[in-house]
């Protein structure tokens, strides 16, 4: 699968949920240019939208947020939006498949949907993305990554993600191939990762994650990467690894179809067979 | 007695919790295997099925296994190391075939408990071995799927707020491609 020439992306950013969210689309040699701008604007607006208004409901840093409602108690969960059960329904379906290691409450008990939440907004944007019948992008949501297609339309070429270095955020530890499957061929088909379409990375010490370690005292990794055939495995799992150490991150790769990249406190590292060059 | 009882049980549960994880509902194909892995020992019979009860318990099919692996009865191999075992030690299990390939097992036994089980020969039905556990292992940095800035086209990490994306390397493509 050698490129021939490097893709020529386009790519539109906005602000939302504390962090930027980034959308690159591969342009279409069969698209006028000017057509092909105009689907990216047009496509981002969507994006937007979507990551705007859950933000609007489950942001914690706005205080008219049906979160902050629910927090202050104005409002009881039972009376809450059916956008809000459905987050919190889901977040306890993963808070008992995780052993607890997920959880959508604070310390101190107050319910808190930021660690679904953001997954579950890339995840509908990914999906409006196939329904505006855009077959390649990648989405990039302040480190959490959900891809389509190819970044070669018309190939089966994947997208080349790079991970951070937490040691140093200018320079790469590692990468891993997303999307690039022929759309007809079965998800999931193994470890070599061409398949696996998402790629979420939780990290011990970082603002936005709400992590809360299962095991007192420090956490055990500083940084974990999960890629998964969808996003908010991904994203929780990733958080789930962080919080619970080693014992969650084989829970995690014996239970799920995951390719796992863990980097402990010391700076060495734990890796599943797809991030094995 | 009891210590040998417990030994055969093991390596019956052992081979059944492996062939298990390959076969999930396929009764009838994992029963060969769960044979061999038992001993002619009546005794052992009767420990097989209570410890693949435990060690299968995510399914039921496995456990509906157990039933005919007390009466299908035995081969010799792992009946001389359910002898052996009082010592502590390792042993292979037989090499069973299942529709899923070839199977055998390897136990380390100390003071008649198991404390590891491996897999020796794991094949699927192309003769290739596979990976049954996706077990995330220590790997050095120069073993890692390589990125460089310059060659990827997305940048992972732990959320970034949008005060540090301005000097993110995921900020740098972006601008790229703007």
């Amino acid at each position: 699968m050698q490129q021939t020439s490097e893709p020529r992306l386009r790519a539109r950013t906005f602000t939302c949920m504390g962090t930027v969210i980034s959308l690159t689309v591969s342009a279409d040699a069969h698209k006028a240019p000017q057509a092909a701008a105009d689907e990216l604007e047009a496509a981002t607006a969507v994006v937007e939208r979507l990551f705007t208004e859950l933000d609007s409901i489950f942001s914690l840093y706005r205080p008219d947020s049906e979160a902050s409602r629910l927090v202050r108690g104005e409002l009881a969960l039972p009376e809450a939006s059916g956008e809000m059960r459905a987050r919190y329904e889901e977040a306890a379906e993963w808070r008992l498949l995780t052993e607890g290691a997920f959880t959508p409450e604070r310390p101190d008990g107050a319910l808190d949907l930021s660690g679904i939440v953001k997954g579950h907004a890339i995840r509908e944007a990914g999906m409006s993305l196939l329904a505006l019948g855009m077959a390649n992008w990648c989405l990039n949501a302040g480190g959490d990554v959900l891809v389509g297609g190819s970044p070669n339309p018309g190939t089966d070429v994947p997208w080349r993600a790079g991970i951070v270095d937490p040691a140093d955020r200018r320079t790469l530890l590692a990468g891993f191939p997303l999307g690039g499957a022929a759309p007809c061929s079965p998800v999931g088909k193994t470890a070599d990762g061409g398949t696996r379409v998402a790629l979420a990375t939780s990290g011990s010490a970082e603002r936005g994650d709400h992590i809360w370690s299962v095991t007192a005292g420090t956490a055990e990794f500083r940084q974990v990467s999960v890629a998964a055939v969808d996003v908010v495995t991904a994203d929780v799992l990733a958080t789930a690894i962080v919080a619970g150490g080693v014992p969650m991150l084989n829970r995690a790769t014996a239970m799920w179809d995951i390719e796992a990249l863990a980097v402990r406190a010391n700076g060495e590292l734990l890796a599943t067979g797809g991030f094995r060059r | 007695m009891r210590i040998r009882a417990a030994v055969s049980a093991a390596l019956a549960s052992a081979g059944i919790l492996l062939v298990g994880w390959q076969s999930g509902v396929h009764v009838a194909d994992t029963r060969s295997a769960v044979a061999a892995a038992a001993t002619g020992n009546q005794a052992s019979g009767a420990g097989t099925t209570d410890s693949s009860g435990t060690a299968s318990s995510g399914s039921a099919a496995s456990s509906g296994t157990t039933d005919s692996s007390g009466t299908a009865g035995a081969s010799g191999g792992a009946g001389a190391a359910g002898a052996a075992a009082k010592a502590g030690g390792t042993y292979d299990g037989d090499v069973v075939q299942t529709r899923f390939g070839t199977v055998q097992v390897q136990i380390t036994v100390k003071a008649g408990q198991i404390t590891d089980v491996t897999a020796l020969k794991l094949t699927d039905a192309e003769g290739r071995s596979v990976q049954i556990s996706n077990y995330a292992a220590p790997i050095l940095r120069s073993e890692v799927l390589q990125a460089q800035s310059a060659d990827v086209q997305t940048v992972g990490g732990a959320t970034v707020t949008s005060d540090a994306y301005l000097t993110s390397l995921q900020a740098a493509l972006d601008a790229a491609n703007l």
